[in-house]
């Protein structure tokens, strides 16, 4: 009988510590809910072009009239164009998500890299991060996010970009908490008098040790991010593009065209809630997740 | 721009180490100079992103007017943008330190003036709001997290969460729509109301309930969340079922040890989170048509006011700056490991 | 059963269920009837809403419509529009002459004019207004194009004005300048600053406290010399959310709104206190193209898409257009089909296409005249290469948050997919708009002007002489258009005094233009307003028939406002007299006493009743857990 390798027992342990991990997030109940929600309506959004057909989505081929209220032929009723309010809200949910992904791997990648730097080197590294994270944290992001938003060319990619440059500084902070705590331990000592260097105590050791949090924050950050795309799109950054609408550009859409005055109920509704489920939703994972990696925060 | 719900890792590992009292006067000063270097890091960025703003300034300003060659230099001139993007810089810290921020183009009147114009409204209505936030979160949070896995706690803990995820905007949108007439629907007070200071008080108190529960709903949860967590955290402590076994009550015990402990994480947070609030503001101040300084800031960025923008910039990170200072002292005083030293 | 012990904890918890009671009862029953009180004594007040803040309250400095319209009543002009039809009458001037080579014109003063603070208003005034003017360029930035060909200004006595001019002027009969009072403003170092308040004016109303981003308020002018207003106060609110405005306008907030959206104008069709006018307005918006932007000596300038300089192309998008289906998407119905350059609304120069020059909206037309053209379409997404192979995108610049721009754009871009072009909406604040069309960056611009009962205005826009100089300034330019003929045309209707033959001219000058093509008129939009009709009788409408209220070329509607009660509403006829008589009165407002302070005073008690109700439940529930111990 063959001994597994150093590293196939590295993975085996590894999968062991994710199922027992899986096991303990599936007692909660919150979380599974949340998850099942996320992965309907990830499902749904990806599913979109399947099930209906992006041309209505133009407004020269809408058939509804205006802002009709719900009927069985539009289930949420129409927008101003006459366009059906449950297609947009489908296919808002392509944009509002990728945003929301994008922007928070792009955020969570920088402040994961500054976060551990700042703790492994120490010193005046550090010393200058932190400085530089603080003033990011201490920023009021919407006005950074607005000005960054009008110097570049409108468009997802801009808002993207601004949320991903400017909430990196949270996460920032906590892997630079979380690797001043491991690299306390004694195993990175030992690692460090064996010759590891710099690249490898990093990646072999502080990264994997650090993963669990992250995994975690960047679920709780993905919310957030949906929030600011929101945001950003109701104040009038976001894409213009009509084909490409994002739950913000129809709650901007539904503000000029006074949905509010005309109690189009159907038309302010659904974007906002649409939003609030699905930002409830991670974030009950994450912190179910959070729970996980913390027991003493478990329920019961 | 809303941000993550700290995990309560994060938010204890904000704890500075105590120190021996002497080092007191020696954190005092880092702090402070930490946010004086932190204050020169905005001035620069301030700059620098405003100025590469695209447009052409001068033409902003006399919009559709015909101009003469002539108006146009002696402008140029006037605001110096003939000079070197470092001679612009320099001349614009010196005004800067002479209380000089410059004209507002669209107004053309002096950006400080606006700035203080549009201050206080703002100060009204975050102040108020995070007031009562603070108060809110701290007291929901002590509740369900004393009693937790009861009722109270996961229906308020529910509560929080779903009103954090909304945006701003759409709450205050639904609150307009809902409240229809019984409110104000914009502005600080009515142009009729009589000028004596009790009237003028009272409507302004009417004006701000939708905007300060619009601020409210979604700022308070972050406080009950972290405040929960951090007296979880206390509750496991040893001191406490020493105290408890030493025949104290539960709410003597609660009130006198747990919840001061938990207590520091929260202060923290509440500066911390004074630029997110403010973002908030300008989201609430747009739906309200609140005449502060978020909205200036907005409607400054859709035009290109550049002189308006760097001024409001200056002032709102400087404040939220200035707020962490106070907080990382406020934290010096308050950490009982030091008091106790 | 929960058996309260406390009569601490028993009072608290009574106080906070009768609270929670009340409010659902109180409140609702007094704002059931949401007119504000106004008994006899309480100034007679009339409240507008305004979407668009103020810049400046200096005559100088304004521009802003809010500003300007404010101004209007705070300041006469030497002339202003009749009521009726909109033909220049004399207001401070009561009649003025003309040299026979139209460079001198003399104006003849009204004796027994006066300023608010009861000095006389003299040629004087006039005099040191526009001779300000001349000598300090900040005194021209809002009004410097009227005196750019001015000579030389003189009053050579209390009554009489005279003014020289370089070139004939048409618009010396219609001069929109504020004329300020020379007292109190030579004394000012800086004719650009801040204003004071009170400001001492000469029109119905002057300023007497402007809070900016809030409101600005004016009161009734007692020494007008046409005759005080019906009213005392006259207040402007401003509302960022125009929903807000009209939420306001429904809960009695405020009396009268403008701008509003056919969505919002619908949605109070069915409101009892509202009264609804659908003005023909003098607007017209269009689509501008650019043909090869140059300066006014033919330097191309810009970064506009060649291929749009081949007038079959813009053919084929104007074709591609439908006026009808924005009338009724954008617009609500509540807007007449786009056709010639003039506004229907004055009747004799406005044209319509006929005959074979028609071009209706045929997408299969506009896709076969691109194919003849020589525009083939690529296979995949079916967007068509210009002439040089590329494939055809264009931007189309538009005013963001704009009702017209924000929902015609994605019809022209869906329509103009369908023949094989590509467009990108860019939606810009309104100054980003302004200097890229000015510079030529665009390929295509959402745009439109207010015309003027004399079309010389806005025909003088599509000259060649309109494009800006070198520096990019001089000039307003629209589609950047320069064309001989138009050109030719333009300089003969301008010395054109006989009116039909004038009328003939400018219609093969809009024939011309529809030709180009450089712009598409998408439709002439109606100015839609509200106003409380149980608090206002009604208003002067300019023109008399079918126009509006607010924003007029003049004072009337804020002049002759009148509150309910107090009918009938003037009618102010050609030299300005009220020629309304009879008995045209509605039942005057019923008192409702105050309900304002009612529901301010349900809330603050319901607010104090609830903290002390609070208060006291915990302070109940502290002493029996201490009872109990």
């Amino acid at each position: 009988m063959t001994t597994p390798s150093p590293r196939a027992l590295a993975w085996r342990r590894r999968g062991a510590a994710f199922a027992a991990g899986w096991r303990e997030f599936a007692k909660q109940r919150t979380g599974l809910v949340g998850l099942g929600v996320l992965v309907v309506i990830v499902l749904l959004a990806l599913l979109a072009p399947v099930l209906t057909d992006q041309e209505n989505l133009d407004v020269t081929k809408a058939t509804g009239g205006r802002m009709e209220s719900p009927s069985w032929e539009f289930l949420l009723g129409t927008d101003r164009a006459g366009r059906s309010v449950l297609l947009l809200t489908l296919w808002s949910a392509r944009i509002s998500l990728t945003v929301g992904l994008v922007a928070t791997l792009i955020s969570v990648a920088i402040g994961t890299v500054i976060g551990i730097l700042a703790a492994h080197f120490g010193r005046w590294v550090s010393a200058g991060l932190m400085r530089v994270t603080d003033f990011f944290l201490v920023l009021p992001s919407l006005v950074l996010a607005i000005a960054l938003s009008s110097v570049l060319e409108r468009g997802v990619g801009t808002i993207i970009l601004a949320i991903g440059l400017t909430s990196w500084p949270a996460a920032a902070r906590l892997v630079r908490a979380q690797t001043l705590t491991i690299e306390a331990r004694p195993y990175i000592e030992r690692s460090k008098a064996l010759g590891g260097g710099h690249f490898h105590v990093i990646s072999k050791h502080v990264l994997p040790a650090v993963a669990p949090l992250v995994f975690v924050n960047t679920t709780l950050a993905v919310g957030s991010a949906i929030v600011s795309e929101s945001t950003l799109s109701f104040l009038g950054l976001g894409d213009p593009d009509p084909m490409r609408p994002s739950w913000g550009s129809m709650l901007r859409s539904a503000w000029l065209d006074s949905a509010m005055i005309a109690g189009a109920w159907w038309y302010l509704l659904p974007p906002g809630i649409a939003i609030g489920i699905v930002v409830l939703a991670f974030t009950m994972c994450g912190r179910a997740l959070e729970s996980v990696l913390n027991p003493r925060l478990r329920e019961g | 721009m809303s941000d993550i719900l700290i995990p309560t890792e994060e938010a204890l590992a904000e704890v500075p180490p105590p120190t021996r009292g002497g080092g007191t006067v020696r954190y005092v000063l880092t702090k402070i100079g930490g946010g004086l270097i932190s204050f020169a890091l905005v001035i620069v960025l301030g700059f620098l992103l405003f100025r590469a703003l695209p447009g052409n300034v001068i033409a902003t300003m006399t919009r559709g007017r015909p101009a003469t060659p002539e108006m146009i230099a002696q402008l140029e001139d006037e605001y110096g943008l003939n000079d070197s993007l470092w001679q612009q810089f320099l001349t614009y810290v010196g005004n800067l330190l002479h209380g000089d921020l410059g004209n507002s183009y669209i107004f053309r009147v002096p950006v400080l003036q606006k700035i203080e114009e549009r201050l206080w409204p703002t100060v009204l209505l975050v102040g108020v709001a995070t007031l009562i936030s603070v108060a809110l979160g701290l007291w929901l949070g002590t509740r369900s997290g004393w009693r937790r896995g009861s009722r109270f706690d996961r229906v308020s803990t529910g509560v929080a969460l779903t009103l954090w995820s909304t945006p701003t905007f759409w709450l205050g949108m639904l609150l307009l729509a809902g409240t229809t007439g019984l409110f104000p629907t914009a502005g600080l007070v009515y142009s009729d109301t009589p000028p004596d200071f009790f009237s003028q008080a009272v409507d302004m108190a009417h004006h701000l309930v939708l905007p300060t529960i619009t601020l409210v709903a979604v700022t308070y949860a972050q406080y009950q969340l972290v405040m929960r967590s951090s007296l979880i955290e206390e509750m496991g402590a040893d001191y406490l079922t020493t105290a408890r076994a030493k025949g104290l009550r539960d709410d003597q015990v609660r009130r006198k040890h747990a919840v001061p402990n938990a207590l520091l994480p929260t202060v923290t947070l509440v500066f911390l989170h004074l630029g997110f609030v403010i973002a908030g503001a300008i989201t609430t101040e747009t739906v309200f048509s609140w005449p502060g300084l978020g909205l200036l800031t907005y409607d400054a960025l859709r035009v290109h006011d550049l002189p308006l923008l760097q001024g409001t910039f200056v002032v709102l990170a400087g404040a939220v700056i200035f707020m962490n200072v106070i907080a990382d002292l406020l934290y010096r005083v308050l950490d009982p490991r030091v008091r106790a030293s | 059963m929960i058996i309260v012990r406390s009569r601490r904890l028993a009072l608290g918890v009574t106080l906070m269920v009768s609270a929670l009671v009340t409010v659902p009862v109180g409140i609702p029953a007094s704002a059931s009837t949401p007119v504000k009180a106004a008994t006899a004594q309480d100034p007679k007040i009339l409240r507008i809403g305004v979407t668009q803040a103020v810049d400046s309250l200096n005559p100088f400095i304004s521009i802003t419509r809010t500003g300007t319209d404010i101004l209007r009543s705070q300041f006469e002009f030497l002339t202003t529009y009749s009521q009726g039809s909109m033909t220049p009458e004399g207001t401070l001037a009561e009649k003025w002459e003309t040299s026979d080579d139209k460079l001198t014109w003399k104006f003849h003063f009204r004796k027994d004019v006066k300023w608010s603070d009861g000095e006389p208003v003299t040629a004087k005034d006039a005099a040191f207004t526009f001779n300000k003017m001349l000598d300090d360029e900040v005194a021209r930035t809002a009004n410097g194009s009227y005196v750019a060909q001015w000579e030389s200004v003189e009053a050579t006595d209390d009554q009489t004005l005279v003014i020289k001019t370089k070139v004939p002027q048409a618009t010396m009969e219609a001069l929109d300048i504020p004329i300020v009072p020379e007292h109190i403003w030579s004394k000012l170092a800086d004719i650009g600053a801040e204003a004071t308040y009170p400001m001492v004016g000469s029109g119905p109303y002057y300023i007497t406290e402007f809070k900016e981003a809030q409101f600005t308020k004016m009161k009734a002018n007692k020494n007008y010399w046409r005759g005080a207003p019906k009213i005392d106060e006259l207040h402007f609110i401003y509302y960022r959310n125009a929903d807000a405005a009209v939420t306001a306008l429904q809960s009695g907030q405020i009396d009268l709104v403008n701008r509003l959206t056919p969505q919002q104008f619908d949605a109070l069709k069915n409101d009892p206190n509202v009264a609804l006018n659908n003005a023909q307005n003098r607007r017209f918006n269009e689509i501008v193209i650019n043909p090869g932007a140059a300066t006014n000596d033919g330097t191309p300038i810009g970064d506009g898409n060649p291929a749009l300089k081949d007038v079959k192309l813009r053919q084929a998008i104007a074709q591609a257009i439908d006026s009808k289906t924005l009338v009724d998407k954008v617009w609500g119905g509540y807007a007449t089909e786009g056709a010639g350059y003039i506004p229907p609304v004055f009747a004799d120069f406005a044209w319509q296409p006929s005959g074979k020059q028609v071009r209706k909206f045929d997408l299969d037309a506009a896709n076969k005249a691109l194919d003849a053209a020589g525009y083939k379409k690529k296979g995949d997404d079916g967007i068509r290469l210009d002439k040089t192979g590329k494939p055809m995108n264009f931007r189309l610049l538009a005013h963001a948050e704009a009702n017209l721009d924000e929902t015609a754009g994605p019809f022209v871009k869906g329509w103009l997919k369908d023949i094989g072009i590509g467009i990108t909406l860019e939606p810009v604040s309104d100054d980003q708009v302004n200097e890229d069309t000015t510079r030529g960056d665009f390929d295509l611009a959402f745009s439109g002007w207010n015309a003027n009962p004399d079309p010389d205005y806005v025909l003088s826009l599509q000259t060649c002489a309109n494009r800006p100089n070198a520096e990019g300034k001089g000039g307003t330019p629209d589609s950047f258009l320069c064309d001989k003929t138009y050109d030719n045309l333009y300089k003969k209707q301008l010395s054109e005094f006989d009116r039909d033959k004038r009328i003939d001219l400018v219609k093969q000058m809009q024939s011309r233009l529809y030709d180009q093509a450089t712009t598409v008129i998408l439709g002439y939009d109606n100015a839609l307003e509200a106003y409380n009709k149980k608090a206002f009788e009604g208003f002067p409408l300019q023109p008399a028939d079918k126009g509006v209220i607010m924003n007029q070329q003049g004072y009337w509607g804020y002049y002759g406002a009148t509150p309910a009660g107090e009918g009938p509403v003037p009618v102010y006829g050609e030299n300005g007299e009220n020629t309304a008589t009879g008995d045209g009165t509605t039942e005057a407002a019923a008192d409702d006493g105050g309900n304002t302070g009612l529901i301010l005073g349900i809330v603050g008690g319901v607010i104090v009743i609830l903290l002390i109700g609070g208060l006291l439940v915990m302070r109940g529930r502290r002493k029996t857990a201490e009872d109990r111990e």
